[in-house]
């Protein structure tokens, strides 16, 4: 009879030291000191880049990364206690906007002290209804009254989810992009005007890459613009527009998407009818497809980067759209 | 050091998730118990698919709290299980198997439309973040709710399970208990599902209860070591997944399986 509590009493103290002693042994590998005066937090792959590349080696400032670099696009994003602790403990947080952080909200609400950098703001989004149909974006110059009725939509304390209503994967486009540096370059001096020559100094070094990698683009250009193609990706229709090129079909595949067999019909028919050459899809999540379509069609799948996850070097953005480049040259010219 | 220790006190959202689960886990702990005795581990899982559907229903319906569209289907899904697996002819899981089943379907093929289940997905493994102030609000009211239940029906309660006829013959309402004690499952499983998560739900409530029938001889020790477990799995589950960053639904759970194992081993050998 006493035995049992005994039992008991001795089982969940060994549980709870077990417990707290892995806990302990894989806490002291993570924690980092986070002892500097100004603390930048993103929101992922493609914010994290680009502010580091204006912040640059700019001493006292810390710039840290919400999710982990294979959370890849964050669509329904949920925030761990990491997240949480990691904001708290924030001054900035950079979020790329137009409803892709559909936590943002809960954010404003708990942290109403942290300043909020949207780098969308502003920019020119395309709409998920009629993608691809808008003129091209040529110019960074949009009118002003546009502008306004974008920066609108997308303001920081919207109510969640509206990933619906625009497509907000900007970065996929260099010209948008370079507007998305400049929002956060305006944001990080408004918030920190200490450090605002050593910011503008070093957005003003990784604009002029960005310009040579746009020239780049511009001969690419010229071989593709008015070619029609299928996506399988939202955030091609910006590569599309870069490109000048015709979207045919957009099926949106990504995390957890689920099919319908009538959508793989309506996709075959739409390659075949407008006699498709070439798919642009997301190695993760449209290989499945991209094989079928392989199979069952001549178009052939050409594999871009959506620059969601890799590497945290300051060219892997430069990198990976060079090699978007060669990817679509190679797709065409076969 | 203790500073580190101490720190997810100033975080609201930890607060919040152990109110929750300093109320929730001797809850779970206590209906477990009954839900063990009566083989009714089954129908708890179903109640939990039943979410599914409930919150289908409430967008479909445009409900703005999707929380009380899910207790209310619960409810009545309870309610409508245990009156067909009365009547019908085929075996009580049977009769389950095909309502969670069916529930599921439902639900899936609602909340998938247009492909925008990841949005739902939280729902399976739980997000620890959700709890807000209101449903520690409903959380306490079912606490009580349960332990007055508990206090005047226990006695009726265990009559039933231990011979269905003889408590009919003293003049029990044993269909009127037994469809109270859905009704609370429902209540408590709907409440709590958000954070624990659909896939799981039910391994917290079955196996604090379990582990203590290994090594429990009479009812007092039963409800005593199943509470103690489950808190104790709670709160050690929280911790863990504080720190390390894992979900708080799966670490509760392994913690509770690995009482059960080593309750299990002792239980046989001083059997």
């Amino acid at each position: 009879m006493k035995n049992k509590y005994v039992f008991v009493t001795v089982l969940l103290l060994v549980l709870l030291l077990t417990g707290a002693g892995l806990t302990q042994l894989y806490v002291k590998e993570e924690t980092k000191q986070q002892d500097s005066e100004f603390t930048v937090v993103t929101s992922f792959y493609p914010m994290y880049i680009a502010a580091m590349n204006v912040i640059g080696d700019t001493p006292g400032v810390d710039l840290q990364n919400l999710s982990e670099p294979q959370t890849g696009c964050l669509h329904d994003y949920q925030l761990t206690p990491a997240d949480m602790k990691l904001l708290s403990g924030a001054d900035v947080f950079i979020v790329n906007g137009g409803g892709i952080e559909s936590f943002l909200s809960d954010v404003a609400a708990d942290y109403k002290n942290l300043s909020i950098v949207n780098a969308c703001e502003g920019l020119n989004l395309l709409s998920e209804e009629d993608e691809g149909e808008e003129h091209a974006h040529g110019d960074a110059h949009e009118d002003a009254a546009e502008e306004h009725i974008h920066g609108d939509t997308e303001d920081t304390h919207e109510d969640g989810h509206n990933h619906g209503d625009v497509n907000a994967h900007a970065w996929m486009s260099i010209a948008l992009y370079k507007q998305q540096v400049e929002n956060i370059l305006e944001g990080l001096c408004r918030i920190d005007p200490k450090h605002q020559d050593a910011y503008e100094s070093n957005a003003k070094e990784y604009l002029a890459k960005l310009e040579d990698l746009e020239r780049e683009q511009q001969s690419l250009k010229e071989e593709l613009s008015g070619k029609h193609i299928v996506i399988f990706h939202e955030a091609y229709a910006y590569v599309a527009e870069d490109y000048d090129m015709e979207i045919s079909y957009t099926m949106d595949l990504d995390e957890e998407r689920q099919v319908s067999a009538g959508e793989v019909a309506d996709v075959m028919g739409a390659i075949e009818k407008n006699d498709i050459s070439v798919v642009l899809a997301e190695e993760l999540y449209g290989k499945d497809m991209g094989d079928t379509v392989e199979r069952e069609t001549d178009a052939k799948v050409c594999y871009l980067d959506t620059l969601t996850r890799g590497e945290y070097e300051k060219d892997s953005y430069l990198d990976a759209m060079r090699q978007n480049m060669e990817l679509l040259k190679e797709a065409f010219t076969e | 050091m203790i500073e580190f220790f101490t720190a997810w006190w100033s975080y609201g959202f930890m607060r919040n998730a152990f109110i929750a689960i300093l109320i929730i886990t001797p809850l779970f702990g206590i209906l477990g118990t009954m839900i063990v005795n009566n083989k009714m581990a089954f129908f708890s899982d179903a109640l939990g698919h039943s979410a599914l559907t409930g919150i289908a229903l409430g967008v479909v319906m445009g409900v703005a709290d999707t929380t009380l569209s899910m207790i209310i289907f619960a409810v009545i899904f309870a309610l409508l299980l245990n009156y067909i697996s009365s009547k019908a002819s085929a075996s009580r899981d049977t009769i389950i198997s095909v309502f969670s089943s069916a529930c599921i379907a439902v639900g899936l093929a609602i909340l998938s439309k247009g492909g925008n289940f990841s949005k739902y997905s939280s729902l399976l493994v739980g997000d620890v973040l959700s709890i807000s102030k209101k449903e520690i609000i409903y959380l306490i009211l079912i606490f009580a709710a349960t332990l007055i239940f508990w206090g005047v029906a226990f006695n009726k309660l265990n009559a039933v399970s231990l011979h269905r006829a003889l408590a009919k013959s003293r003049g029990i309402r044993v269909k009127l208990i037994e469809n109270i004690f859905a009704i609370f499952i429902a209540l408590i499983v709907m409440l709590s599902i958000k954070w624990i998560g659909i896939l799981i739900i039910n391994a917290l409530l079955i196996l604090p209860a379990a582990a203590s029938r290994n090594i429990s001889v009479n009812m007092r020790e039963y409800h005593l070591f199943s509470v103690i477990f489950s808190l104790f799995s709670g709160l050690l589950g929280l911790m863990i997944s504080y720190f390390t960053n894992v979900a708080t639904g799966p670490m509760i759970v392994i913690v509770a399986a690995i009482i059960y194992f080593a309750t299990y081993v002792y239980g046989r050998r001083n059997a």
